[in-house]
């Protein structure tokens, strides 16, 4: 029984993939999470990936296990105004909704830009936000285009910044550090600057600024990246001067740990065109499974870099259950990935029950 | 009541090294929690430096890490030589005042200092443990270890990026680590609600490899609700057309734009004109990929970025310049709300700041203090905190268990 949140109601009365995935955090956790959903159902049940020949959205299933849906067309308006009233959180999208002034715990608004500011009104998407944010420039071949980080990356982060947002306030409304109503306004793209801000404040004290060097390429770091094996692929990330005597060892390539200039990892970027073609030949000796253990025994944070097909296969992810069953209306079972964190008191629900559209409307019927 | 300070009261031992756990931190003390960020003078926070020099000790370089500035404000910093015992009681002493410690060490060091949950919670019944190692603290890849963009790496996102012509893709020197640390302060409030309810702690086990699942679900589920591996198709879509990253006037200028309704395309062709009337329906637009984007190329190629991408969402299309680095903090939108904080920091002068990215009544949670120096609360936490006295702080600094200055490690034989 997931206790840590119990006795906290949330309702969702947008549906979008940041309001869903900052609920499910609340309902993996033991909060009475209800989706309040419009007849059509919300958008998130019509996005990709679909199960084949459906229009049965599986990304909606991962998103909503655990929830209750309710349609807000067959509650009264007093029903609506107490399930809204009663709420300790509610979710939107962040347009205007006459339903938000009744909520008298927590309003937590996400939106793609926030409140004011030149991109208040913008169309948004994962791509813009990854575009305007700086990240996407470094992405792809020198002669570009830069390429897009495909999904909904920078919503799920929009999601987990207001998590974090609305739960620290309802803890601080409860430890009576704070009163009620709250308002928090969670902008998803200021949330994707979480991969960059660091960057940027590097820049204003360096004037340094990284070109796009390639597929992979990440200066100053260097070798990093991912190779192709004998078998399979690997990650490379080598760093410090010890990682880089190990690494040379492991590759057999021990005259490069003796090269002054290739002590630090910028001295290396520099030299790639003589580092690179070596390292990717030695790295044809071996397979990804076997490089991975031994670069881990010898203190180096090498990877395997699974397939989607490999990483459900991957035995640290199944002892840890790191993948779970979302169980659809129609009995299907899907596997979804489990909450990322554990606690061992209270532990999180692993999977759970998708409702159908409106299924738990009658529950808020008096 | 003080909106901008929901955690007051809590007190956080943030044993955290590098990005992941020191953002969970820095996110705890936005909120007004009282995080003790321990060090020592020896092993100190490697995003310092992991190249470190007695010139770049002489020099103070481990003041001037735009990295770790970034990520450590609004915390206290004290420096304990853990490998020593009375460092380690100190530790003990504070934690029994605390109401969590974490830590994202690999999974051999705290037991190397006899350190751990059981130990932390015989000082302190309730306490909470975050540990956040890459792979979690149980499994056969629990010791193992990682950095940010080993973490991507195995997570699986590279081989649902980029183009399948290219080796599978990744996204930053270290995308595992952010997302990690907004994975930790988010355990970390759950943790304490519970807490806060029952007066219960408990350790909470983080992994910062399956942190990243999530943003990469629409691929794994795309395998799992169909065993079809996900394609990488790069800037394409199959659903939408046009959908791509397009060149613009200058070096290395791009427009995204992406047409996800039919209205939206008629008001593409309106704004573009001749070019594109040739292209129909969204049936007819997949159909002649190449063709599309080619001839969009030619007609943003004379376009300024920024300009058009102003032009186009105008007309709720949904595009986007993209922007270098460089010039987010003159980004018009981040300044008119206010993004940057600016603080004076010791070392390195006036310094921009990123807020917390949510607002709390149509207010920015204000950012009170940059990031501390090495050690610069040590008197006022084991003094005020432990009941330390002067002539106990001079003896400690003698024997080299606390400090303001990092020192070379000295290997022993």
């Amino acid at each position: 029984m997931t206790i840590a949140l119990k006795g906290l109601r949330v309702v969702d009365i947008s549906g979008t993939i940041s309001t869903e995935y900052c609920s499910k955090l609340f309902s993996d956790y033991g909060a009475e999470v209800i989706n309040l959903e419009p007849s059509s159902g919300f958008k998130t049940r019509q996005i990709p990936p679909f199960f084949s020949g459906s229009k049965v959205s599986a990304m909606h299933a991962y998103l909503n296990t655990n929830k209750l849906s309710v349609l807000k067309e067959n509650l009264t308006e007093v029903e609506l105004l107490d399930l809204i009233t009663e709420a300790d959180l509610v979710l939107s999208n962040g347009e205007e909704n006459k339903l938000l002034s009744a909520c008298a715990g927590v309003v937590s608004d996400i939106s793609w830009y926030g409140k004011g500011g030149d991109y208040e009104n913008f169309v948004g998407t994962d791509a813009q936000c990854f575009a305007l944010n700086g990240m996407l420039g470094g992405l792809g071949s020198v002669e570009g285009p830069p390429i897009i980080p495909s999904g909904y990356q920078a919503q799920v982060v929009g999601g987990m910044a207001a998590f974090v947002g609305s739960l620290g306030q309802v803890l601080g409304v409860e430890l009576g550090n704070c009163k009620k109503p709250v308002q928090i306004e969670t902008s998803i793209f200021e949330a994707s600057l979480c991969f960059t801000e660091v960057g940027a404040v590097t820049f204003f004290n360096t004037g340094l600024e990284g070109k796009r060097l390639g597929v992979n390429r990440f200066p100053p770091t260097y070798p990093l990246g991912v190779f192709p094996c004998k078998e399979g692929w690997i990650g490379l990330t080598v760093l410090t001067p010890s990682q880089w005597h190990a690494f040379c060892k492991l590759l057999d390539m021990e005259y490069f740990a003796r090269v002054p200039k290739y002590q630090t990892a910028l001295g290396r970027l520099k030299d790639i065109n003589t580092i690179e073609p070596v390292i990717k030949n030695q790295l044809l000796n071996f397979s990804a499974e076997e490089l991975f253990y031994k670069g881990q025994e010898a203190a180096i944070p090498l990877a395997r870099v699974p397939t989607m097909e490999e990483l459900l296969e991957v035995d640290q992810f199944i002892e840890r259950q790191a993948f779970t069953t979302a169980i659809l209306p129609d009995k299907r079972n899907l596997k979804v990935p489990s909450v990322p964190f554990r606690l061992f008191k209270t532990p999180p629900s692993f999977g759970g029950y998708v409702a159908d559209l409106g299924e738990n409307t009658e529950v808020f019927n008096k | 009541m003080n909106q901008n300070s929901p955690l007051k009261g809590i007190r956080i031992i943030d044993l955290c090294m590098g990005w992941a756990g020191p953002l969970a931190a820095r996110n705890l003390a936005d909120m007004g929690a009282d995080v003790i960020k321990v060090e020592s003078c020896e092993n100190f926070d490697w995003w310092r430096s992991w190249e470190a020099t007695p010139e770049w000790i002489e020099e103070d370089g481990a003041e001037k890490s735009a990295a770790f500035n970034t990520t450590n404000r609004n915390n206290r910093n004290i420096t304990l030589d853990l490998s020593h015992p009375e460092g380690r009681d100190l530790l003990l002493k504070l934690v029994g005042t605390a109401n969590a410690v974490m830590e994202n060490y690999s999974g051999s060091v705290l037991p190397k200092l006899k350190l751990g949950y059981e130990i932390f919670k015989e000082v302190k019944e309730d306490v909470i443990l975050l540990s956040m190692p890459a792979f979690g603290s149980t499994g056969p890849w629990k010791m193992f270890r990682a950095y940010g963009s080993t973490v991507e790496q195995s997570s699986g996102l590279p081989h649902i990026n980029g183009i399948s012509s290219d080796p599978p893709m990744m996204h930053h020197v270290a995308y595992g680590d952010p997302v990690g640390g907004l994975n930790g302060v988010s355990a970390l409030l759950v943790a304490l609600r519970h807490q806060a309810k029952t007066g219960e702690g408990q350790f909470i086990d983080l992994s910062q490899a399956e942190s990243l699942f999530p943003l990469g679900a629409h691929g794994i589920l795309e395998f799992t609700a169909n065993s079809t591996p996900p394609l990488r198709s790069g800037n394409r879509s199959s659903l939408f057309a046009p959908h791509g990253v397009y060149p613009c006037v200058g070096e290395d200028k791009w427009i995204v734009i992406q047409i996800l309704e039919e209205g939206q395309w008629l008001k593409f062709q309106e704004i573009v004109g001749a070019p594109i009337k040739k292209f129909g329906d969204l049936k007819d637009r997949l159909s002649k990929l190449d063709e599309l984007d080619k001839t969009i190329s030619v007609w943003t190629s004379s376009q300024e970025a920024q300009k058009l991408m102003y032009v186009l969402q105008e007309a709720r299309i949904p595009a986007a310049s993209t922007q270098n680095v460089s010039s987010l903090l003159n980004d018009p939108h981040l300044n008119s709300r206010n993004f940057w904080q600016w603080l004076d920091r010791a070392i390195v002068g006036n310094q921009p700041n990123p807020s917390a990215p949510f607002y709390v009544n149509e207010k920015r949670l204000k950012i009170k203090t940059p990031a501390p120096t090495l050690g610069q609360h040590n008197e006022e936490v084991l003094t005020d905190i432990l009941g330390l006295k002067q002539n106990d702080l001079d003896r400690l600094k003698d024997i080299g268990i606390i400090g303001t200055k990092p020192r070379m490690k000295i290997i022993k034989k």
